[in-house]
This record gives C-alpha cells, sequence and structure tokens, in this order.
C-alpha cells in the first residue's frame, strides 16, 4: 500500500479555539489508484491532504508513506520526502510566477541538488508534451488560462516521478467543461504513471474519473451527510 | 540560483531600480573615498613624504606644530639617546608672503639642514645650499598661485626675502603649501629682527638654538615607555607617524567628518536593502510557501535568496563604482583635492557589499518561518 493513515486526528487552533480538523481518520491508497475525498468547506479535505503530505504532524494516529512511518519525522526529513515520493497538484495559481512552464518542472531537479540536464529536460517535455503544453513551454504562469496552470501543475507533479499524488481542488478555479478535462487528465495519468493518488474536491461532477470516492464531513470520513442543503453521495466502491 | 536569476529578469524594473538606488550609494562611497583621500593628501602630503617614524614636539598634552619650541641642548641630548638612527632639527612657521609681482601668498616655511633626510626632491631646479636663501617650492604654489623659478618671496612682517631654485611635488601642511628653506634662513626669518641683522652685523648666535620640532628615526625596536622616559627626561613630546599626522590644523576633523559619512552610508545601504528584500519576501510568502510545499529546503531558498542579493549588490556597485571613478577623475582634473587609492575603495565597496548582504540576509530570514501549509490555502 501506498498511502496508509490509521485513526489519524488533527486539532488546529489553542483553548477554547481549538477544533477537531481530523476525527479518527483511516484511509489506503494503492498505486494507480485514484481516490476522491468529498467534501464540503471545512471539511477536513485540505487537512487530510497536509497530514498525508507531511505538511502536518497528525495529533494522534501514523501515517505511513511506501512503507515509512512519516508520522515522527523531522522536518528536513519530511522536505526531502516531499520532494522525493509526493507529488502536489494544488488550485491553479500555484505556480512559481517568474518560471516558464518549462521552468516549474525542471525548478524539481534542481531543488534535489543537481543542474537540470539534456534527460530531465527531456523527461519535463514529454510531460508537458503529455498534458498538451509542450508548445506553450516557455509561457510564465501569467501568459496561461487557468486550465493550462493546472495542466503545468499536474505535469510539475509527476516531474520526480512520485509515488504519492495528493491533489487539491483541481477543478476549483475552472468552468465544468475545463474541469472535467483536467480530473481526466489527472485520472489518466495516475493509472499510467501507477501512482497512488488522492484528490480532494467538493465538486460532484468529477466523481466518475474516481476508482473510489471517500466523503468528509466534520473531520469523519466515510460518514452519511447530514446536511440536507448540500446533497452528498455515498461511498462509492471502487471499481477494482 | 534558479528562481533568483528568473525573478531577476521577471521583475526586472523592481531590480533595476534597486540596483540604482546601490549603484548611487556605491558612487557616493567611491566619491567619499577619494576625496578622503584627496583632502588628507592636501591636508599632511608634507608629512606623508617624511622619512621618519616619530616627531618630537615641545613637551604639550595636545603639541601641534604651531606651538613648539625645541633648544638646542634638547636635539643635542636626544641625538645621543640610545635607538636613535638618524635625527633633524626641523623649524615650522606659517607665513603670509608676496611674490616680486605682489600676489599674495599663505605659506608653511620649513627650515631644515640642506642635504638631510627630510629635503625634497625636486623635479624643476636645485636642491638646497647653494644659495643661502634659495627655497624648494611646493609644486602648489607654482600651479596654483603662479609662482616661478626665480621669483623672490618676501615674507609679511619679517620682510625675509627667499629665492625659488627649486620646485618640489605638492607639499602641504593644514592645506598650506610649504617652502623649504636652509634652517639659518629660517631661525632667521622667525627669531631675528625684521629685514636681517643691521648691514655688517651678524645675528645673535641664540637666534640660532631654536627649532621647532625634531624629526626622529628610531630603531624599530625602541619601546613607547622608552621613548616616554625621554620625553619626560628631556621635555619633548614625540608622537608617533599616525599621531604626527593627527597634530596637523583639522586633519583629524576632516577624516573624522568623512569617516561618518562613510559609516552612514554603509548603514542607509543595509537598511535600503533589507527594506528591499524585507518588501520582496513578504511579497513572495506564498511562492516561497508553495516551493517549500514542493520539496525545497530552507537553505536551498535562503541561498537563492542570497545569491540574488549579492548579483543585485554586484550590479549596483559596478556601476557606482564606475561612475565614481569617472566623475572623480573629473574632479581632480579641475584641481580639487581628490586622490584613487584601489585598497581604500575596494575596502570601502567591499564594507559597502557586506552591510547589504547583512541587511538583506536579516530580512530574508523571514524565509525560514514561512509554512508551506499556505500553498494548500491553509494558515501558517
Amino acid at each position: 500500500m501506498t498511502l496508509r493513515a490509521e485513526n489519524v486526528s488533527l486539532l488546529l487552533g489553542d483553548g477554547d479555539e481549538q477544533i477537531k480538523a481530523l476525527d479518527q481518520v483511516s484511509i489506503e491508497i494503492a498505486a494507480g489508484e485514484l481516490v476522491v475525498v468529498l467534501g464540503p468547506s471545512g471539511a477536513g479535505k485540505s487537512s487530510l491532504l497536509a497530514v498525508c503530505g507531511g505538511l502536518r504532524t497528525p495529533t494522534t494516529g501514523r501515517v505511513w508513506i511506501d512503507g515509512t512511518d512519516i508520522t515522527g519525522l523531522k522536518p528536513a526529513v519530511l522536505t526531502k520526502l516531499r520532494r522525493d515520493q509526493i507529488g502536489f497538484v494544488f488550485q491553479q495559481s500555484n505556480l512559481v510566477p517568474s518560471l516558464s512552464a518549462l521552468d516549474q518542472l525542471l525548478l524539481l531537479v534542481h531543488m534535489q541538488g543537481r543542474k537540470p540536464r539534456a534527460d530531465d529536460r527531456a523527461k519535463a517535455l514529454a510531460l508537458l508534451e503529455e498534458v498538451g503544453m509542450a508548445e506553450k513551454k516557455n509561457r510564465r504562469g501569467n501568459q496561461l488560462s487557468g486550465g493550462e496552470r493546472q495542466r503545468v501543475g499536474i505535469a510539475r507533479a509527476f516531474m520526480t516521478d512520485p509515488s504519492l499524488l495528493l491533489v487539491d481542488e483541481p477543478t476549483s478555479m475552472l468552468d465544468t467543461q475545463r474541469g472535467h478535462a483536467i480530473v481526466e487528465l489527472l485520472r489518466r495519468a495516475c493509472h499510467d504513471h501507477k501512482v497512488a493518488t488522492m484528490m480532494v474536491t467538493h465538486d460532484r461532477g468529477v466523481l466518475d474519473v474516481a476508482d473510489r470516492v471517500l466523503e468528509i464531513r466534520d473531520g469523519r470520513l466515510g460518514g452519511a451527510s447530514e446536511d440536507a442543503t448540500v446533497e452528498m453521495p455515498r461511498i462509492v466502491d471502487a471499481a477494482h | 540560483m534558479f528562481i533568483a536569476l528568473r525573478d531577476l529578469a521577471y521583475a526586472k524594473g523592481r531590480f533595476a531600480l534597486m540596483a540604482l538606488v546601490i549603484a548611487l550609494i556605491a558612487f557616493l562611497m567611491t566619491f567619499l573615498t577619494g576625496l578622503a583621500a584627496g583632502l588628507i593628501k592636501n591636508n599632511i602630503s608634507g608629512l606623508m613624504e617624511l622619512d621618519v617614524s616619530h616627531i618630537a614636539f615641545e613637551f604639550d598634552d595636545k603639541p601641534t606644530y604651531r606651538n613648539t619650541m625645541i633648544e638646542r641642548d634638547q636635539w643635542e641630548e636626544w641625538a645621543q639617546q640610545p635607538g636613535v638612527k638618524k635625527l633633524e632639527p626641523m623649524g615650522h612657521t606659517v607665513f603670509t608672503a608676496r611674490t616680486q609681482r605682489d600676489d599674495p601668498l599663505e605659506l608653511v616655511l620649513w627650515g631644515l639642514a640642506p642635504g638631510s633626510l627630510i629635503e625634497p626632491e625636486v623635479f624643476d631646479g636645485d636642491q638646497l645650499g647653494g644659495v643661502s636663501n634659495g627655497v624648494i617650492v611646493s609644486n602648489l604654489l607654482v600651479e596654483r598661485d603662479g609662482v616661478q623659478m626665480g621669483d623672490t618671496i618676501t615674507l609679511d612682517r619679517v620682510l625675509t626675502e627667499l629665492v625659488v631654485i627649486g620646485i618640489a611635488e605638492e607639499r602641504n601642511i593644514g592645506h598650506i603649501p610649504i617652502i623649504y628653506a636652509p634652517l639659518a634662513k629660517w631661525q632667521e626669518a622667525t627669531y631675528g629682527p625684521p629685514g636681517g641683522p643691521p648691514p655688517g652685523e651678524k645675528l645673535p648666535d641664540v637666534v640660532f638654538d631654536f627649532v621647532s620640532i625634531l624629526a626622529l628615526q628610531l630603531e624599530e625596536d625602541v619601546t613607547p615607555e622608552q621613548i616616554v622616559a625621554i620625553d619626560d627626561e628631556l621635555g619633548t613630546s614625540t608622537l608617533d607617524r599616525a599621531a604626527f599626522y593627527a597634530a596637523s590644523t583639522g586633519y583629524i576633523e576632516e577624516v573624522r567628518t568623512v569617516q561618518i559619512i562613510q559609516v552612514f552610508l554603509f548603514l542607509i545601504s543595509a537598511v535600503v536593502i533589507g527594506a528591499f528584500f524585507s518588501i520582496w519576501t513578504i511579497q513572495r510568502t506564498k511562492e516561497i510557501g508553495l516551493v517549500k510545499a514542493l520539496g525545497a529546503s530552507n537553505g536551498y531558498l535562503l541561498r537563492d535568496a542570497l545569491g540574488q542579493a549579492l548579483i543585485l549588490m554586484a550590479i549596483g556597485v559596478v556601476l557606482g563604482l564606475a561612475l565614481g571613478l569617472w566623475s572623480g577623475q573629473a574632479f581632480m582634473q579641475s584641481g580639487r583635492p581628490f586622490m584613487f587609492e584601489s585598497d581604500k575603495i575596494v575596502q570601502a565597496m567591499t564594507l559597502l557589499v557586506t552591510a547589504g548582504l547583512l541587511g538583506g540576509a536579516l530580512s530574508i530570514r523571514r524565509i525560514t518561518s514561512v509554512d508551506p501549509i499556505i500553498a494548500l490555502g491553509q494558515e501558517q
């Protein structure tokens, strides 16, 4: 199992202000599997992503990535883990403003402590080709549309051959058609690269790409919707 | 410096403006350094050229060249002290004077034994000794005041007549050009009656028993304690080179003024660079969080940002230095006190870059406190 989280709870804030962002959450994702975690704003989606990506340390519980317990790792080790084993796709605006599309990918190579070589460049170009952005490789973020920026973000996430891909609201700033194209691209990439993928979203229109859909509400994973105003889907088992 | 170089190209307007500010500071620093060196040379070039290790004055808490008188007994006893390699009695008096064309002059008359170690090399004319009232003049008198070889200079009040027999490189003290005269002529002008001795008479011997200071070449192993002991015994105050420069009128004040301006420029540089990078880092907070979330370490980002600051400083300093050297050259050619001393300029530029980097580093360390969680839209 690429990602395994067991009884993870996360308390945020202090004293009376303290809230339970995650409550006894357990989840497993295998290589090549795309799991969508669906929930409304404030349900705990991003907190789950942060804990699984080593950006937050859970208050209780444990998280394993490729069999390594990341719960007690030092910040420097977590940084290296994120760099080498985890791919992130953030909401659309998260590109480094001064870098071209190609440089967004090569930055990850540089962060590993080496100068990008010809084969790194070829790999980056192939990934941009895969997401349909090769022709715009020299454009910066502000010269790209929202959908194009998201495509570059997806290509970047695969640059270091991660074993785990964490995707944060990929369609939040896109119209339905473009949003669907992006999640379809993610599904294809996840399966082609055999990467365990967790995508958190509030958008029910993207569920058809998921191998499995889990619902999150009030920090609990898999609970049934109690909010009549938000029509939540039932937990859908993977088609494996 | 993967991001740093691309940032420079991306936000070139902002960085160009900042480089311009640094260039102006570097220009001021270069110009001030040259001006300081020029002022120092203009003030004490006469002292700088003396091949001596110490100068002995009449005992005083704060000896000055204008208020010192040493008797023959004192200098003869000084000469007998252990560790004295050479000793030259010297006279120093400030005079106003006129040329035969009635051009007014202000000058310092130095009296010295012809052929002594303190006599300057002339580049035109003759050394001292051939004519009893023959003098060597500082080139400043020639270039600024129009004094010429063969001119007769008459000292005001005492009416002593001096004839220009040689011209040396510019030598001043307290910004006043020096005229080098034989010691006896200086003693006559300083202690004798106006107009010299009556016809057919000689000046009394006592006139020749006084000088102003003693130029000393001491052995290197002579300790300050030994010098103090000699001073106590002989009633003198002996100063080393740094101290006898400082004894020149206005020298300390001028040097300190320039130094204070330089210190302010270093501080301004640190604050300006620090403020710029502080704002720049705050503006980049989201980007820094993103790159950290992607796996960049603090060290990676700090190196990148410091490299950026260094490049910015280097561009600004090179521009400012070029502008400073160019304008300094023009300033110098107009006859104003200015001098390039490469070691001092390099030192000033190094300090400027260091101050800027220090300011930048203090601002950039904010990078370490950025939490990558902000890449997910959450608060730190």
